[in-house]
């Protein structure tokens, strides 16, 4: 649903870096390795969280 | 009795740093390791009352993000474990809850973080909850965890101890972590984890050096390295001492 706010595996804070990685690199047209090296996100297990989220909110919005 | 250590920092800044440790055993270094992780107070969200939550996410999730917020954590003595502070957010749809929209009765405990998204809000819908932030360490649970991926590594010494032979394959010599160069501290990264690369051609030998380690450490935000070092190696003096009085005779 929202992203998680920090890696599950190390702790890292990942969720702030979320909107930006969003606009950057899923919706505009940027290389999201180099967003993602740009926000310091350097670890893969802290990368792979932000890399494999989808946000749901707006799709079960409809059906509260 | 108290040997020297010495210390010497190879990367340093506010929430992630590298530094050689000479001088401990690895018992010990592990030791500073665990306490990091473990022992270390740090304040967390841990209790939250909800006013009103018409969110797309139940209480219980919205309070376990809440609790995941690094805070930044007073300095020693200013609070004991078990003491609290409450935090009060009101966001109101549409647009998202953030960590920065919390307002806290302390000033001394407010989100690390500023940014992160707590719940998207849709139109109409409002998220109004009062939270208690308490001190307690990342035994209890991770949330109060002030360390992030501590780690350290045996400092190694490479020495050139020849010339490579003529026709032999150019394969790739990964290491990873800090090497030992005639007493000068070289991060991996600097030659691409490739020692071919920073000796090309000749025939080198690793070794580690005994007793020296080097630590990673990266914080939440809860507060800088230096202060989760200083107060971890407190922790573990303040164990030994509680030791030595209970087995005294």
């Amino acid at each position: 649903m929202m992203v998680p706010v920090r890696c599950f595996t190390c702790g890292n804070v990942v969720g702030e870096h979320w909107e930006e990685f969003d606009t950057r690199a899923k919706e505009g047209e940027e290389d999201p390795q180099e967003v993602l090296d740009e926000l310091g996100v350097e670890r893969y297990c802290c990368r792979r969280m932000l890399v494999s989220h989808t946000d749901l909110v707006d799709v079960v919005s409809p059906y509260q | 009795m108290a040997p020297a250590y010495d210390v010497e920092f190879v990367e340093r800044e506010e929430r992630k740093a590298r530094f050689l440790v000479r001088g401990v055993t690895p018992a010990f270094a592990n030791g500073i390791r665990r306490a990091m992780v473990a022992d270390v107070p740090t304040m967390a969200i841990d209790e939250v009352r909800f006013i009103e939550n018409s969110s797309v996410m139940f209480d219980e999730q919205i309070a376990l993000r809440m609790g995941l917020i690094p805070l930044t954590t007073p300095p020693e003595g200013e609070f004991v474990e078990g003491d609290t502070v409450t935090l009060a957010i009101d966001v109101e749809g549409p647009g998202t809850a953030y960590s920065g929209d919390f307002v806290s009765s302390d000033e001394l405990v407010k989100p690390a973080d500023l940014n992160v998204p707590i719940i998207d809000l849709k139109d109409g819908q409002r998220l109004e909850a009062e939270a208690d932030a308490a001190m307690d360490r990342g035994k209890s649970h991770a949330r109060h965890q002030g360390g992030v991926a501590v780690g350290y590594r045996h400092l190694q010494r490479v020495e050139v101890v020849g010339d490579r032979d003529q026709f032999e394959d150019e394969e790739p010599h990964i290491v990873r972590g800090v090497i030992e160069d005639d007493g000068e501290l070289v991060p991996t990264s600097e030659f691409d984890h490739d020692l071919t690369v920073r000796y090309p051609g000749k025939e080198v030998r690793i070794e580690d050096v005994p007793n020296a380690f080097v630590f990673h450490v990266e914080t939440d935000g809860s507060f800088s390295v230096e202060e989760l070092v200083t107060r971890a190696i407190d922790s573990l003096e303040q164990r030994a001492r509680e030791l030595e009085d209970a087995v005294q005779l």
